[in-house]
């Protein structure tokens, strides 16, 4: 069996993807994965030239990929690092991470917030989930509360018109397996490359959302972004992970498996097949209230989930 | 001296010379899931790690 041919040049290939019948050499893999991010900004018309946006940065090898690739594109694009307090003994993950986005941004000479809920709440993800109900038996639901709660903070308090993730195509397969296996129907048709901006929520778009998780690291890799490579070590035994192992054995038989099953996803969503058949019933229940407290838009009467557990400690 | 591969601080060996694609199966891990990395220079699942080669795997799956 020989080595693979670059499908642009001719030239040794140093990454080929299956699904795409496509094999690249450094340099344009490079240029094919900048292209192709821009594809899909445009297919989603996620946001203008001029628009401001905000890169939620984890230290991640998604994540920095995601800021390098819209400031080559020239975007104007600030990250937001938010240094979530965890750590082992033998694993410092939110100060490691939190270093690798900064080195990023000083080498390229761009704008990093930086949020530290232990300083500046008083506590980190692991306590406030201690003494919640939502975390009693791991994390993350806690983290994914206080994440969105700060991105969407940051985004509004400092006018950024778009807030970036970079969230890629193995996380919204597992994603949209996860709430097929159980039809979730309302969480089906929220499932979308773009949230619009509404009561108080920043606009959300996820531009690497048809990228392989592994393609999103050979760009990385590749382009020597220098990232944090260790888990979160609550993310160990999770249920995301379980079912990006199951989709990555099927995609092994049979490549392209994973891509088209979020793509015919989209196309039954998008031709109506995800709505539920009380959708004015569930139009009048997603009315929202602002926070006493923050000023946040929340379903609830009174103050929002964030700051009952921010006041409850 | 077998091929040396070393995903996050833990080494394994196999008997070379062998694909990557090879190497891979027999650690049973998922070619769709890890990278392999020689001297910086990403490889595909048809280059060779040869015996004393020592090369990095790279865990491309992250989550929670």
């Amino acid at each position: 069996m020989g080595n693979y041919i670059c499908s642009k040049c001719r030239g040794p290939a140093v990454f080929r993807m299956r699904h795409h019948r496509l094999a690249f050499c450094q340099p344009h893999y490079l240029e094919w994965f900048i292209d192709q991010t821009a594809r899909v900004i445009e297919k989603y018309h996620m946001f203008a030239p001029t628009d401001r946006i905000l890169v939620a940065v984890s230290g991640g090898k998604d994540s920095l990929a995601l800021w390098d690739v819209l400031w080559r594109l020239g975007y104007s694009v600030d990250g937001l690092y938010i240094n979530l307090g965890i750590s082992s003994e033998d694993d410092d993950y939110s100060n490691e991470s939190q270093d690798y986005a900064e080195d990023f941004a000083n080498q390229n000479g761009l704008k990093l917030h930086v949020v530290d809920i232990p300083q500046q709440y008083g506590e980190s993800i692991p306590q406030f989930a201690a003494r919640s109900q939502r975390g009693r038996i791991k994390p993350c639901g806690v983290c994914g509360l206080i994440k969105r709660h700060v991105m969407n903070r940051v985004a509004r308090d400092e006018g950024y018109d778009v807030l970036t993730t970079a969230h890629n195509l193995d996380d919204e397969a597992a994603v949209l397996m996860g709430n097929a296996m159980t039809w979730q129907v309302d969480l089906l048709q929220r499932q979308y490359p773009v949230l619009p901006a509404e009561d108080g929520f920043t606009r959300k778009v996820k531009p690497f959302c048809r990228f392989y998780e592994r393609e999103t690291a050979a760009y990385s890799l590749l382009r020597g972004i220098e990232y944090e490579e260790d888990e979160c070590p609550f993310s160990i035994g999770s249920k995301q992970l379980a079912y990006k192992d199951l989709l990555n054995k099927m995609e092994e038989n049979t490549p392209g498996i994973k891509m088209n099953f979020y793509a015919s996803f989209l196309n039954a969503r998008s031709a109506g097949y995800f709505i539920p058949h009380n959708q004015a019933d569930n139009e009048q229940s997603r009315e929202l209230n602002k926070c006493p407290i923050c000023g946040q838009p929340t379903a609830s009467e009174d103050a929002c989930a964030f700051c009952r557990l921010v006041k409850a400690g | 001296m077998p091929v040396t591969l070393i995903l996050r601080k833990k080494e394994y060996t196999v008997e070379g010379t062998i694909t990557v694609k090879d190497a891979l199966k027999k650690l049973g891990l998922s070619p769709e899931s890890h990278l392999v990395v020689r001297d910086g220079q990403l490889l595909t699942e048809n280059d060779a790690l040869r015996n004393g080669e020592v090369v990095k795997l790279v865990a491309v799956i992250s989550g929670g």
